[in-house]
């Protein structure tokens, strides 16, 4: 190996260095730019002012018809399969000799059956279930990829054309209220209506519910009847010690309510 | 410095450099302006279009029976919730009109006696003592349940 | 389509007690299972590997070049299993592009990555470098040209070196362990950081992955050096598979106490979880778990290999009773991933129920595609020794 060779071969890392050195600096810049933006949105987007959704859930108002799992499943495409429920209705009941019996037939459409004769019960009751738009989701904290989110809303949304269908989400959500879907291949879940409740609708189950046993609102208006149910009715969310500090809140929570 | 640690460390160089550049460019644009994700998926979950109109929207058809429903017992439900819209709301209804439910499996969704129903305003019947066989809608108006035809 | 949604009839139709609607499909399968088995065989050849180098444990010499080739060959299909179960298989460079920080597995794409690329492959290339380049004059064809290509242009081969190829070679490795253990750890904790899960959430699941991905990979090891020397038709280092036998006792007690302090906690703590834990125990685990796991997978193997420390049979003996408990251990490990990934979905998360699981044949799920993904790494290895094998190799003498 000459001097010429070593010379060459010096022309060759310089220029390589002048590039990869360029491209450095240039995806150096990128993240700066996306921070400086971020900066940008952030003063923009004002969470304050925006709505801060949540639900609460009366117990004592549902009659386990079914209606809201009907509805959702009309509203948002969900498979009519009785595998795939973005929210649903159980019934629990509590027999005399303490066992308790949970069933929840087709997530409840075409309104729940009593199954067990009268003098064997203690108390029955309903109790539809949802995503719980956690504050500290665990589905978030396990999505790989950023692929599910909490919207500025408070809203936990799955965003369909970035998810790579991994099921990690699902493995992660401690109230079984997301699943994948089978046609879109993506992880599918409640977003309270997302579409309506930004254009000023109630989420359908909300619609539909006969009872008014659902009640949608936004957590900051103190005004809203949400925030007025949550003042006036002792409420509770599911599995506390999770620590999800979930926005769905139920009045009348028993505790055989898993 | 030895050929071996440089060349290695080239190398190493290079992969990065490759992965970065590669990194920016397969991003998407929106990534990250709000949170880790991507911030223009908000406008598509938004951009679903609704099925369920509202009753108020039954109303410019039919207000008269809006007026009588929304008069009494049935007044906290709305028209969809037995209507069921089989068209999305941005297409009018007339083409595909919801389903007229009336029969005793429909109205013991929510009116058939279960433990877990009572007390709770919901009358409960057992529906074969009541009436047998018979359709509800044969006595009763559905949006006035408390007539009763002839 | 219509198929899935038959199976689901069907598993619907078995449900115990009940499950939320949204559990009857379960998501994780057979190849969830065969993810964590396989990365850790990677680890635990790798740990194998390490113990000759940084320990200079030398009578296991005769293994170090097949551990190390082995743990590649391994690492090389690690990932196709979790890729052909995403549902979106061609959106998988996402982990890579925008990494949630907060996410388990997107850290452990990175994990992977650092681990194959700055560790695996840099012992392997200083291990072999100077061999690469004395056999690149020898040889011809398809090997001349890996050979030289492999060499990125470094000729040296004198003793200078060949010193600081080994010196490297030696920082690589002291940096590869708590790498291997990362690796594996990491894998742990996929499982056990989820709190929705309690028989995923423990604190000790990483620990006890670590263990069990060293023992799986140390018995691997011993299987293949064997059949490697029985191909070869050379005579098997009694020593060095007395040895590594040893070992293998030592990590499998050390797995076996840590799952075993694992499920007394449970027992002694009870917490609400206990209940359906208990009957998934004592009922749909049974077999899969006291059976496959703790009987042949643990207890025979202990056993076998704790008599050998005070009986000493007959070589011939001994080497089948090794080939033997070597592919006891390895079920019984398959079995404990199985028990964490299927055991972990086989109850509700209501508490209160338990649906089954029905594996398939066919399908990217199914027993064909998790037998492929066994045996692609066995024909990777098999090339690996051909292209550079280790009992060719021309050591510098010191």
């Amino acid at each position: 190996m000459g001097t010429k060779g070593i010379n060459n071969r010096r022309k060759f890392f310089k220029a390589s260095a002048a590039i990869i050195g360029g491209s450095i600096a240039m995806s150096i810049m990128k993240p700066f730019e996306l921070m400086a933006q971020k900066k940008d949105e952030s003063e923009n987007i004002e969470t304050d002012k925006l709505p801060l959704w949540g639900m609460g859930v009366d117990i004592e108002r549902c009659v386990g018809c079914g209606k809201c799992a009907e509805a959702c499943k009309i509203e948002n495409d969900v498979p009519k399969e009785p595998f795939y429920f973005r929210t649903w209705v159980e019934q629990y009941t509590v027999k005399k000799d303490g066992e308790v019996k949970i069933e929840s037939p087709n997530g409840g459409i075409g309104g729940l059956k009593q199954s067990v004769p009268d003098d064997d019960i203690f108390k029955s009751f309903m109790v539809p279930k949802l995503c719980n738009h956690c504050t500290n989701a665990p589905c978030v904290q396990a999505c790989p990829v950023g692929a599910t989110y909490i919207s500025p809303e408070g809203v936990v949304l799955v965003d369909d054309s970035y998810c790579i269908g991994c099921s990690y989400c699902i493995q992660a959500c401690p109230y079984g209220a997301r699943f994948m879907n089978p046609f879109t291949k993506v992880a599918d879940k409640c977003t309270f209506c997302y579409h309506r409740i930004s254009d000023g609708l109630q989420p359908a189950c909300v619609e539909v519910c006969p009872t008014d046993a659902r009640i949608f609102g936004d957590l900051h208006d103190k005004k809203s009847d949400l925030v007025k149910f949550l003042q006036k009715n002792p409420t509770e969310v599911l599995k506390p010690h999770l620590n999800t500090k979930s926005r769905v809140f139920y009045n009348g929570l028993s505790s055989e309510v898993r | 410095m030895s050929k071996i640690i440089f060349r290695l460390l080239l190398s190493f160089i290079v992969f990065v450099t490759v992965f970065i550049v590669i990194r920016q460019m397969v991003i998407p644009d929106s990534f990250g302006k709000q949170g880790h994700y991507r911030a223009n998926s908000l406008e598509d979950n938004k951009a679903r279009v609704p099925f369920y109109k509202g009753a108020e929207e039954c109303a410019s058809c039919h207000q008269d029976i809006y007026d009588l429903t929304f008069s009494d017992l049935h007044s906290e439900i709305s028209c969809e919730s037995c209507h069921p819209p089989k068209i999305d709301a941005n297409t009018d209804c007339k083409i595909m009109p919801p389903k007229v439910e009336g029969t005793i499996e429909f109205c013991a969704q929510c009116h058939k006696m279960n433990a877990g129903r009572i007390d709770k305003g919901v009358p409960q019947l057992l529906i074969e003592e009541h009436k047998g066989d018979q359709n509800c809608i044969e006595c009763h108006n559905p949006h006035a349940p408390w007539e009763l035809k002839e | 389509m219509e198929e899935h949604f038959q199976h689901l009839y069907q598993a619907l139709s078995q449900v115990d007690g009940y499950i939320y609607p949204n559990e009857i499909d379960l998501h994780w399968g057979l190849m969830i299972v065969l993810y964590p088995y396989i990365t850790g065989l990677v680890a635990g050849a790798f740990i194998l590997a390490s113990l000759e180098r940084v320990f200079h444990v030398k009578v296991l010499k005769p293994t170090y070049g097949i551990a190390l080739l082995t743990a590649l060959a391994f690492l090389a299909v690690a990932t196709m299993p979790l890729v052909s179960h995403l549902q979106h298989p061609l959106r998988s460079y996402e982990i890579f592009m925008t990494p949630n920080s907060t996410s388990a597995m997107a850290i452990f794409g990175f994990v992977y990555l650092w681990y194959l690329m700055a560790v695996l492959l840099l012992e392997i290339w200083f291990d072999y470098r100077r061999d690469f380049v004395i056999w690149s004059k020898t040889s011809t064809g398809f090997k001349k040209i890996f050979y030289k290509l492999i060499t990125l242009g470094i000729n040296d081969t004198d003793e200078k070196s060949a010193k600081l190829d080994d010196r490297l070679g030696y920082f690589i490795t002291v940096v590869g362990i708590p790498s291997a253990f990362l690796l594996h750890g990491y894998v742990g904790f996929i499982f056990g950081s989820i709190k929705a899960n309690p028989w995923w959430s423990t604190v000790l699941m990483p620990i006890i992955f670590l263990f069990s991905a060293m023992v799986s990979g140390v018995a691997l090891v011993m299987l293949i050096y064997m059949v490697v020397s029985w191909i070869r038709k050379v005579e098997i280092d009694m020593k060095c598979l007395d040895t590594i036998a040893k070992y293998l006792f030592y990590i499998l007690l050390i797995d076996f106490v840590l799952e075993s302090l694992d499920q007394i906690h449970r027992i002694y703590e009870a917490e609400e979880s206990f209940d359906i834990i208990k009957v998934l125990v004592n009922g749909k685990l049974y077999i899969t778990l006291v059976l496959m796991q703790w009987g042949i997978g643990t207890w025979i193997p202990l056993g076998v290999i704790g008599l050998f420390q005070f009986y000493k049979p007959s070589e011939k003996i001994k080497k089948a009773a090794y080939f033997i408990v070597g592919i006891f251990v390895l079920v019984g490990i398959f079995f404990m991933r199985w028990n964490i990934v299927i055991g972990g979905q086989l109850f509700s998360k209501s508490l209160s129920g338990f649906t089954t699981f029905t594996a398939v044949y066919s399908g990217m799920e199914g027993y064909l595609m998790a037998a492929v993904w066994l045996i692609i790494p066995l024909f990777i290895l098999a090339f690996l020794l051909w292209l550079m094998p280790p009992w060719k190799k021309i050591s510098y003498q010191e």
